[in-house]
């Protein structure tokens, strides 16, 4: 196995096993196995927020220290972020319709606000795809990283602050308010998303740097033959 | 007096007083924006069932729904974006990003008031809604979102200074950061009608229109190297 094969494969392991769990681990005395989404939803939750928080921190080193790969750091995570948001969006309409009776509650806090989240880091990708220049990309982008990521604590704190039909935080400083069993196969789901995204960044990392050089490589092999087309539109 | 010497009230006061000038020559706003948005108030009636529909229910929500539109449209007109050769111009000269941001902000802010006080009567005369929050207080939930939006439309303005995409890509980035001060403004009339305390939604208007303005002025040195 090569060195690159690690984390996906510790990742897939990692995922079956939290599937094992997630499985044998006990109902919920009133949701019954409706449940075992929650094992899905909640990690992709809590992986959108890491994500997302290593865009900013990303955004803030390339600021600060002007390497390029903070920047490819903090678009991978923004992608791989972005991927978990839509993740959480989807297992939690499947989870509300029979808990709740609806897929979607305009009233729902947290609901409206992790789609807001998606809809901001969706404009922080069209901002990097429609500037070509990767130097004035960083730039802007970071800045952008930096702004976005208010919206993180807004929908973690989100529960706490508007009282809707959404539960309040499961996970609090006074302790856990659920079964073992329950609490082994959530921190088992997390445990795996987490390898799972380390494995999707070492490699959206690794594909971010060859787009960089060869986007650097067409540039040498046009030459001065070809001008290139004025994409910024800089006026 | 250079624009380095020139302290930062003056110098954002001298880059408003710009932007309200082109706008009094070139009219955007007042001439294109203005009718436009009165239009969108107007055609929405007209999409829907007069029988069947209670058009008093869609008073506000068109008002701010239109208003937030409009707005952005305020914020990012054609007519208020600087050239490059402009913003080199001011760095050169050392306009203090911070002041250049504040500046602008202020006259977007003052703009899209007007575009919103206009509209607020017509949504009223074409609507016809039950209640009708006090002037005052409405006039000053009405202020603080148009401030909260211009801010957060000149950022994205400035993000995007320059790309072809400029005019998708900039709403796309205020429409969903924008929620917060639509809530807020939005529920503190819907509580001065209900007659209900608007010390929560008044209070979340102001603690965003005060980060944006934190996050503008902090981010402005750094958005200046970006874009020129």
């Amino acid at each position: 196995m090569t060195k690159r094969m690690v984390l996906p494969v510790l990742s897939a392991a990692a995922i079956a096993y939290a599937l094992y769990l997630a499985l044998v681990s006990s109902p919920d005395v009133f949701q019954g196995d409706f449940v075992r989404i929650m094992y899905v939803h909640v990690p992709s939750s809590w992986l959108a927020f890491l994500a997302f928080g290593v865009t900013a921190l990303g955004s803030a080193l390339w600021l600060w220290r002007r390497t390029i790969v903070w920047d490819r750091i903090a678009e991978s995570s923004a992608e791989i972020g972005v991927v978990f948001t839509a993740l959480s969006i989807l297992t939690g309409a499947i989870w509300g319709e029979p808990v709740w009776g609806t897929y979607w509650d305009w009233g729902d806090a947290r609901m409206a606000s992790t789609a807001l989240m998606l809809f901001v880091y969706l404009g922080y990708l069209a901002l990097r795809r429609a500037t070509p220049d990767p130097v004035s990309r960083a730039k802007r982008s970071s800045i952008l990283g930096l702004i976005a990521v208010v919206q993180v604590p807004l929908v973690y704190f989100s529960v706490t602050f508007w009282r809707t039909l959404h539960q309040g935080q499961t996970v609090r400083p006074d302790g856990i308010q659920m079964d073992g069993s329950m609490v082994a196969a959530l921190l088992g789901g997390l445990a795996a998303f987490t390898l799972l995204y380390l494995a999707l960044m070492t490699e959206r990392v690794r594909l971010a740097r060859i787009e960089d050089e060869n986007a650097l490589s067409d540039s040498v092999a046009a030459g001065a033959g070809i001008t290139a087309p004025d994409l910024d539109g800089i006026t | 007096m250079t624009a380095g010497a020139a302290g930062f009230w003056t110098q954002a006061i001298a880059i408003a007083k710009r932007d309200l000038m082109v706008e009094t020559r070139g009219g955007e706003v007042l001439g294109v924006v203005l009718p436009f948005a009165a239009v969108a108030v107007f055609v929405v009636p007209l999409a829907t069932d007069a029988l069947a529909t209670r058009l008093d229910q869609l008073a506000y929500p068109v008002f701010w729904l239109v208003g937030l539109l409009f707005s952005m449209q305020v914020a990012l007109r054609q007519t208020g974006t600087e050239s490059l050769t402009q913003r080199r111009t001011l760095a050169l000269l050392g306009m203090d990003p911070a002041a250049r941001f504040t500046g602008r902000s202020l006259a977007a802010a003052a703009l899209t008031t007007a575009v919103l006080i206009v509209i607020a009567p017509l949504t009223i005369l074409f609507y016809d809604p039950d209640e009708i929050p006090a002037v005052g207080p409405s006039l000053l939930a009405i202020i603080g979102f148009a401030l909260g939006l211009s801010m957060l439309s000149t950022l994205a303005g400035d993000v995007t200074v320059g790309l072809r995409t400029r005019s998708s890509l900039a709403p796309l980035i205020v429409a969903p950061v924008s929620v917060p001060l639509l809530i807020g403004a939005s529920q503190t009339l819907e509580a001065l009608i209900r007659d209900r305390s608007t010390m929560a939604p008044a209070l979340l208007l102001t603690v965003t229109v005060l980060s944006l303005a934190v996050t503008g002025v902090l981010t402005a040195p750094a958005l200046e190297e970006a874009t020129t």
